[in-house]
């Protein structure tokens, strides 16, 4: 539930000028996808959005404080991939943010408030479709189910904003449908504002209320070292609230599971 | 006919073409054992396998005249002490210095230049200087073992720490993690098969290192054993030494990984 | 495809080849002797690079090449394993490697006993007798083990009182500079040097146990007796190189500076190694001390071998392996003689044959 203000960001690596000019007001509660060709600097935004990066000018404010110079809990990611911890199993991947704030020195909680945050964790867990595989790995997850399992753990943090960097772009598209309705359900009931950077407009119009473009304006040899990207369209999308069926998380799952038995076949 | 690197061997040719090696060096061994022999019945260079076998019975299971020991026991003994105690501070001190250089910015400007410099020593080169500092005794062959192996793993380690997703670490972060907890329950915990893996890959080292400095001044050892009998020539107890050096390196390496396969499932589920 | 059989066949023709039978022993042209560094057989290498080799050799009609190496040990093994066909050694080295290993071995030049060349040294005390409880470094079954066992008979001590701690012998100078080295026997030129240490005392030393040590050109008893011309020539080089040494002349001097220097010290040092060593300089002092009694001597050196486990496996007493001295008198095993002390040479060389 929270307002993102940019003030006129620039981003550069040496003399090479990334993104120019970007200033844009989101309202709590929005889902902003960012599109644009590859290499027109809409990761590199998100990644500032995130802290991993710092802006060469300009700042961002969030509700309007300045936004911390790292990475901190009050911004979720998934990424495309490596979202999720290999040696940790679905459980203990939702439980980590739980424990790590809990139990600062040793970063793992005992007895009755271990208990608590594995019934936080499973009720997630549950939310994303996964509730069958928590004591699963996730290279024994297909791609769809770590998607999930990669969103079910950043939101356990309830942050402010949701990053997604291309989450489903390795998905097939029969698994990403299953996916976005999950991700959508979730985006209601928690009203956090959430940024999707995808390269796939039909993904972006259908899941965000505002699609906003990055691209170049200059785009002559010359000139591509002095002139960055900058918003060329930022467009309202309305949509009818969609109502998803309540089945729908339990079809998800089953077809991820048919894909891994697809792909164990092969 | 198909090419060559399109021919298969059938299940009992690759098991006699495995085999074929093995069978090969004891056949030229009994031949040119039993040419020597012929020669000069009391030839030490090529014992003949009743001398062998008897050389075993005597290290391994008749206590020893002088000091009623059983010499294969003591000599094994000793050796695996001072190759575990050697490898395990190795393995420790390079897990920590690994992760921190290959985590921390800090640290690794600090010491990749120095551990890239300090692996080039050959640490042979350095054993008069280990002696003279650490005197004769154990702990100059524990920390010649442990100097041997300590630059690769702390590189290997750090960079299988750098190779670490970058995401992995960003994602820690937006959960909340001190760099601390980063290390105790995202870097750790992923680093601890890397570490067991290169181990193993440094015990051929270890053991290199150990029978180096069991040759110089030592009172039991496998090493010292063979470098003893060397000066009297006597084959019939090295050959049974060195293969049963190769035997415990053989089973070191399995235990340990049996030990990452037991340990670390998640490294190897679902990839079958 | 059977081609496995194939090659099988093919793999056990090349392992023919690769197996060759041991030379046997015949009239033959070339010779190869090999030395180390030690007081008494550096007249070897001053030979080798100043013609006296080659000169006998030419005499005899033979080559003969002198070589010399780094490793004693390993010179020794050589020799016994057929690659040479004579080698300088203790006479304790020559019985328990060659000898037992089958080998008829020679003692053709008795050159010297060690007199003072082995010696045991305490760090701080000063009598033998603290030597009990003791970690002592030494080169394990050498001769300053030797040393060591027979110095502890003499204060009623044995093995069993000190912890003996094998220890190469490149090491022993930098192992005696550190702290927990405590007691050490070694040989020159490595008591000289350890014993510019003040806290070093010697507290025993070879020149108590006259003739047990001796230092030999030993070869091939097969070889030398289908080739006598060999031995010829080796006497006579032998005696040449010490007539040159004690000639008095500018060239003595500097036969003496080349030898100090090779074996890394100077005149000085290299003169008081002599003075250590009981150097046998005329044929007639080598027969007298070949002819003499060296019965006991030997005797003891084949026990201690046999305590120490050195005569083999099989061996049930110290008789396994007889021994014959110039007079004929064998002891230990008569059918089984692989160590030889012959007076035939060196006595040529008294009577001015050669």
């Amino acid at each position: 539930m929270s307002s993102v203000c940019v003030e006129n960001v620039w981003k550069s690596y040496g003399r090479q000028t990334v993104l120019e000019r970007i200033s844009f007001t989101v309202e709590q509660k929005s889902f902003i996808a960012l599109v644009g060709p590859s290499g027109c600097g809409k990761s590199t935004f998100l990644r500032m959005l995130l802290g991993d990066e710092a802006p060469s000018k300009g700042r961002i404010l969030i509700d309007g404080e300045p936004l911390m110079a790292e990475p901190s809990p009050d911004r979720g990611v998934v990424f495309q991939k490596y979202s999720v911890f290999p040696h940790l199993t679905c459980l203990q991947n939702v439980m980590l943010g739980l424990e790590l704030a809990a139990a600062p020195r040793l970063g793992i909680l005992l007895g009755r408030r271990r208990r608590e945050a594995k019934d936080i964790s499973r009720a997630m867990l549950g939310n994303v479709g996964l509730g069958a595989a928590e004591n699963k790995y996730p290279s024994e997850l297909s791609g769809g189910m770590q998607q999930r399992l990669a969103i079910a753990q950043a939101l356990v943090k309830k942050p402010k904003l949701l990053l997604l960097d291309e989450p489903f772009g390795a998905l097939d598209p029969g698994i990403r449908a299953g996916v976005h309705e999950t991700l959508l359900e979730l985006w209601h009931e928690t009203g956090m504002t959430v940024f999707m950077v995808t390269h796939d407009l039909s993904e972006a119009f259908k899941l965000g209320t505002r699609v906003i473009a990055f691209d170049r304006r200059h785009t002559r040899p010359e000139e591509m070292e002095a002139y960055g990207a900058t918003i060329t369209f930022d467009l309202p999308v309305y949509h009818p609230v969609p109502k998803p069926p309540e089945i729908i998380p339990v079809f998800a799952e089953e077809l991820d599971e048919k894909a891994v038995r697809y792909k164990a076949a092969v | 006919m198909r090419r060559l690197i399109n021919q298969y061997p059938s299940v009992l040719n690759r098991l006699l073409l495995a085999v074929l090696p093995f069978a090969l060096v004891f056949l030229a061994y009994a031949v040119a054992s039993e040419a020597r022999l012929a020669d000069n019945p009391a030839d030490k260079l090529l014992p003949a396998w009743a001398t062998i076998q008897a050389a075993i019975i005597r290290m391994g299971f008749v206590p020893d005249m002088r000091t009623g020991d059983f010499l294969l026991y003591v000599d094994t003994m000793a050796s695996l002490e001072r190759l575990a105690i050697g490898v395990a501070f190795a393995t420790v001190i390079g897990g920590i210095i690994g992760i921190l250089q290959g985590l921390i910015p800090y640290v690794r400007a600090m010491m990749v230049n120095f551990t890239s410099v300090v692996s080039m020593i050959p640490p042979l080169a350095i054993l008069p200087i280990l002696f003279i500092t650490f005197g004769l005794g154990e702990l100059s062959k524990v920390v010649l073992i442990t100097f041997g192996i300590l630059p690769y793993i702390v590189r290997d380690l750090a960079q299988r720490t750098e190779e670490i997703p970058h995401e992995q670490i960003i994602k820690a972060q937006t959960l909340g993690a001190s760099t601390w907890q980063i290390i105790l329950r995202v870097v750790l915990p992923q680093m601890l098969p890397r570490l067991i893996d290169s181990v193993r890959l440094s015990l051929g080292s270890a053991w290199l290192y150990l029978i180096a400095a069991e040759a110089i001044a030592a009172e039991n050892g496998l090493g010292y054993r063979i470098f003893l009998m060397r000066r009297y020539l006597a084959m019939d107890v090295i050959l049974p030494y060195v293969f049963w050096i190769t035997f415990l390196a053989f089973t070191l390496d399995f235990i340990l990984r049996f030990t990452q396969r037991s340990l670390f499932r998640w490294m190897y589920r679902g990839q079958a | 495809m059977k081609i496995l059989p194939k090659f099988a066949i093919a793999a056990l023709a090349a392992l023919a080849l690769v197996t060759s039978v041991p030379a046997q022993a015949a009239p033959k042209k070339d010779f190869k002797v090999a030395w180390s560094i030690y007081v008494g057989w550096m007249p070897w290498g001053y030979a080798a690079d100043n013609g006296i080799v080659k000169k006998w050799a030419d005499k005899y009609g033979i080559n003969i090449e002198v070589v010399q190496f780094n490793d004693y040990i390993e010179s020794i093994n050589q020799y016994t394993a057929g690659s040479l066909d004579g080698v300088l050694s203790t006479n304790m080295d020559a019985l328990a490697i060659p000898s037992v290993g089958g080998v008829d071995t020679t003692a053709l030049i008795v050159g010297d006993y060690s007199n003072g060349n082995d010696a045991i040294i305490l760090k701080d005390k000063k009598s033998l007798a603290d030597i009990k409880g003791q970690k002592v470094n030494l080169v394990e079954l050498s001769v300053s083990h030797y040393t060591l066992a027979r110095a502890l008979e003499t204060v009623g001590m044995s093995e069993k009182d000190v912890t003996v701690v094998n220890t190469s012998d490149a090491d022993m100078e930098a192992a005696w500079k550190t702290s927990d080295v405590t007691a050490m026997v070694t040989w020159n030129p490595m008591v000289a040097s350890i014993m510019q240490d003040s806290r070093a005392n010697s507290v025993f030393d070879s020149s108590a146990l006259p003739g047990e040590i001796q230092d030999l050109l030993v070869v091939n008893t097969d070889t030398l007796n289908d080739n006598p011309e060999f031995g010829k020539a080796m006497v006579g080089i032998w005696f040449e190189t010490l007539a040159l040494m004690q000639s008095g002349t500018p060239e003595a001097k500097a036969a003496r500076e080349s030898m100090a220097k090779a074996s890394g010290t100077d005149l000085a040092g290299f003169e008081g190694q002599l003075k250590t060593t009981k150097m046998f300089w005329t044929p007639a002092e080598m027969v007298a001390f070949t002819d003499g009694d060296l019965v006991p001597a030997m005797d003891k050196v084949r026990n201690f071998l046999f305590t120490h486990g050195l005569l083999g496996n099989n061996a049930a007493s110290a008789d396994v392996v007889g021994i014959e001295f110039s007079d004929g008198k064998i002891i230990g095993d008569k059918s089984n003689v692989k160590f030889r002390f012959t007076d035939k040479y060196m006595k040529l060389a008294a009577d001015g044959k050669l």
